[in-house]
């Protein structure tokens, strides 16, 4: 690895991409600017510390989609950091006073979270239809099988609670506006 | 005066949707949408590009606007018959709003308290 990268790992929760975008921004004032991310894995080049704006959307797009996409973002001032699993990141710089959002209103923005949770959604049935078959196949293993399923489907309600949680605070924002 | 109603679930459109069909009216792509949009609403209007996205994909599910070309890697859209006539109700719409208000105002009292406030 190059080591003038500065490589930080760190998880992300879909529900809290807010902060991920304010710790974005944390990091460039300290002057480390994203340069690449994959799944828990920050990669940042150190320069000088600026005011960055880091905005995520959430996109399956096919790649000739994905293409004029990516450049009505560049057209309005956004570079495209990277994408990580459907999550794509943007950054400006911020000028004083100013806030920009990817979003000009709080319906729009509401979309991203509504595609988020239809990927969780296609993924139940996978998620159930592992269930019956699992303590058959793994015999005296089914005990623990069926220990990390309930903790997979614990999971999955917690994340959809969460994203609902969400849903609702961007309502709430719009409602404040 | 009662005329034809058109029916969408289009309507009533959002400030984003209503500036999108407008300024559709020429074929132009998102970037073009947005500086239009700026434009022709005095700066009030500023749509952000996830929004424009978002709108473009959801209009041209539904026929209102349709991808005529690319340049580039650009997509280049226009507004469709079914999206104009959306627009003309959207402007109806918006024509009886502006009309009641001024009724009201006439009846009641906006324009009075004001006249009454500065004759004070």
């Amino acid at each position: 690895m190059n080591p003038k990268y500065v490589v930080k790992n760190k998880w992300f929760w879909a529900w809290n991409d807010d902060k991920e975008e304010a710790w974005l921004s944390e990091m460039a004032q300290e002057g480390l600017h994203l340069e690449e991310v994959s799944l828990g894995r920050y990669k940042f080049l150190p320069g000088n510390p600026a005011k960055m704006v880091y905005q995520l959307d959430y996109q399956s797009l096919r790649s000739k989609d994905k293409e004029s996409y990516l450049q009505l973002f560049l057209d309005a001032g956004w570079d495209h950091v990277g994408s990580m699993n459907g999550w794509v990141y943007f950054r400006i710089q911020a000028e004083d006073g100013q806030a920009p959002e990817i979003y000009s209103d709080a319906e729009s923005k509401l979309g991203k979270y509504h595609r988020v949770m239809i990927y969780l959604v296609i993924f139940l049935p996978i998620l159930l239809f592992l269930r019956p078959t699992a303590p058959a196949r793994y015999g005296a293993f089914s005990f623990i099988v069926e220990g990390l399923f309930a903790v997979l489907m614990l999971l999955y309600a917690y994340a959809m609670i969460q994203l609902f949680r969400r849903m609702d605070q961007v309502k709430k924002q719009d409602k404040a506006i | 005066m009662i005329k034809k109603r058109i029916h969408s679930k289009f309507l009533p459109l959002s400030e984003a949707t209503f500036y999108i069909l407008l300024s559709l009216g020429n074929p132009k792509h998102g970037y073009a949408v947005m500086q239009e949009a700026e434009q022709i609403s005095a700066g009030t209007i500023r749509l952000a590009p996830g929004t424009i996205y978002g709108a473009f994909t959801t209009l041209e599910k539904g026929k209102l606007i349709q991808m005529v070309g690319i340049e580039g890697r650009r997509k280049i859209y226009h507004i469709t018959e079914k999206g104009n006539n959306v627009l003309q109700e959207q402007i109806n719409r918006l024509r009886i709003m502006l009309e009641s208000a001024e009724d009201y105002q006439g009846a009641y009292s906006i324009r009075s308290t004001k006249e009454g406030n500065n004759e004070s």
